[in-house]
């Protein structure tokens, strides 16, 4: 159920650039404020969106926490299509 | 009574107001689909609306699994958005017709349609980037009505087309001698945030074009009554359809359909389209 929380994240990062800045400049203290497991903490630190995926996080979500977070659609395709390892 | 005047449905993707990104597709392809959008302000100029009912969908930024109605109505004075600011698009401030938007909601509720409503609900870029091709002053005032069609479990495309269908009921008992449009933004096929994305499937998004124009919606309600089939076929974002159904029903039988621009534009991510009906 903790997918909740990561879904949660991904969408208030969605919505303010401020919590988007912040997750980048002081991570811990962002993802302290939602109940994640320690795999999903570590997905979201390493934007490791493919995992996030294979999680079960929505991709709408994925997509527009990564825009929010700067990153551009082709970077975006290319992570999401990474190889997983492990 | 207030009357409808026109129909319009078309794509929402960001990208058609963003740069560089809009610069991505081809300069042929983005010059049909603006020009697409251009004739949808022509008509919506010449038929005069009073007021816009816009079916768009949310992107989580106005619902969320805390809270997720299927229909949602804006109800309050204004709306302001797009309230994503990594869309970075100036911000625009809308008039609701809350009197509108509140009959469609209390003729719905008395009646089997169990909206939902917000004094407060924000635009996002599914109103504001075609508003801002097909009425770029801003100077007619809307009825929005989210559809929930990103987060399962969604309404069916049965359910949509009813909702439509109430609404053009309930607009024509609206007691006001006034004009109304009626707007549809999403899709077509689209793949948003799976591996997939990039992908467009411009067959699927032919066919249902041709559906719609030969008045066959019933067949696409059919054919994809499983939320899960349409996804395989038409993307995530393909169940943004669910608009453009929802149109198609709130249209009187004198208007009739006809595709205005399609391209299949995967720099966009979008098979994008425009269509009206006139």
């Amino acid at each position: 159920m903790s997918l909740y929380q990561v879904n949660k994240l991904l969408r208030d990062i969605n919505c303010s650039m401020e919590l988007a800045h912040r997750c980048q400049s002081e991570p811990e203290a962002v993802l302290q404020q939602y109940d994640l497991t320690a795999e999903e903490r570590e997905a979201i630190k390493g934007w490791q969106v493919r995992r996030l995926y294979d999680m079960g996080a929505n991709p709408l979500l994925l997509l527009v926490y990564s825009m929010a977070a700067g990153k551009d659609m082709r970077t975006y395709v290319a992570a999401m299509n990474e190889k997983v390892s492990g | 009574m207030a009357e409808i005047v026109a129909g319009i449905a078309t794509s929402h993707v960001p990208f058609l107001a963003m740069h560089p990104q809009f610069e991505l597709a081809e300069e042929g392809q983005r010059t049909r689909v603006v020009a697409g959008l251009g004739e949808a302000r022509k008509i919506i100029e010449q038929t005069r609306p009073d007021a816009i009912v816009i079916f768009s969908t949310d992107h989580f930024d106005r619902c969320f699994y805390d809270n997720l109605p299927p229909f949602l109505v804006g109800v309050g004075e204004e709306a302001e958005g797009p309230i994503n600011e990594w869309l970075r698009m100036p911000k625009v401030k809308l008039k609701i017709v809350s009197e509108l938007g509140r009959f469609i909601v209390s003729e719905g509720l008395e009646n089997g349609v169990d909206f939902a409503s917000s004094q407060e609900l924000p635009l996002d870029h599914a109103e504001v980037v075609p508003l801002s091709f097909i009425t770029p002053t801003w100077n007619i005032p809307i009825v929005p009505i989210v559809v929930n069609a990103f987060a399962p479990p969604m309404p069916s495309l049965k359910r949509c087309w009813q909702v439509g269908a109430f609404v053009r009921k309930t607009i024509t008992r609206w007691p006001q001698q006034k004009r109304i449009a009626v707007i549809g933004t999403g899709g077509i096929s689209h793949w948003v945030g799976p591996p997939e994305t990039g992908k467009v499937n411009a067959e699927f998004d032919r066919w249902f074009l041709q559906c719609l124009v030969d008045g066959k919606s019933a067949e696409v309600i059919e054919k994809y009554r499983n939320a899960e089939e349409l996804e395989k076929i038409a993307g995530n974002g393909g169940q943004e359809i669910r608009d453009w159904l929802a149109v198609a029903a709130a249209m009187p039988s004198r208007l009739k359909p006809r595709v205005l621009a399609y391209e299949p534009i995967p720099q966009w991510a979008t098979g994008t389209g425009v269509m009206a009906w006139v």
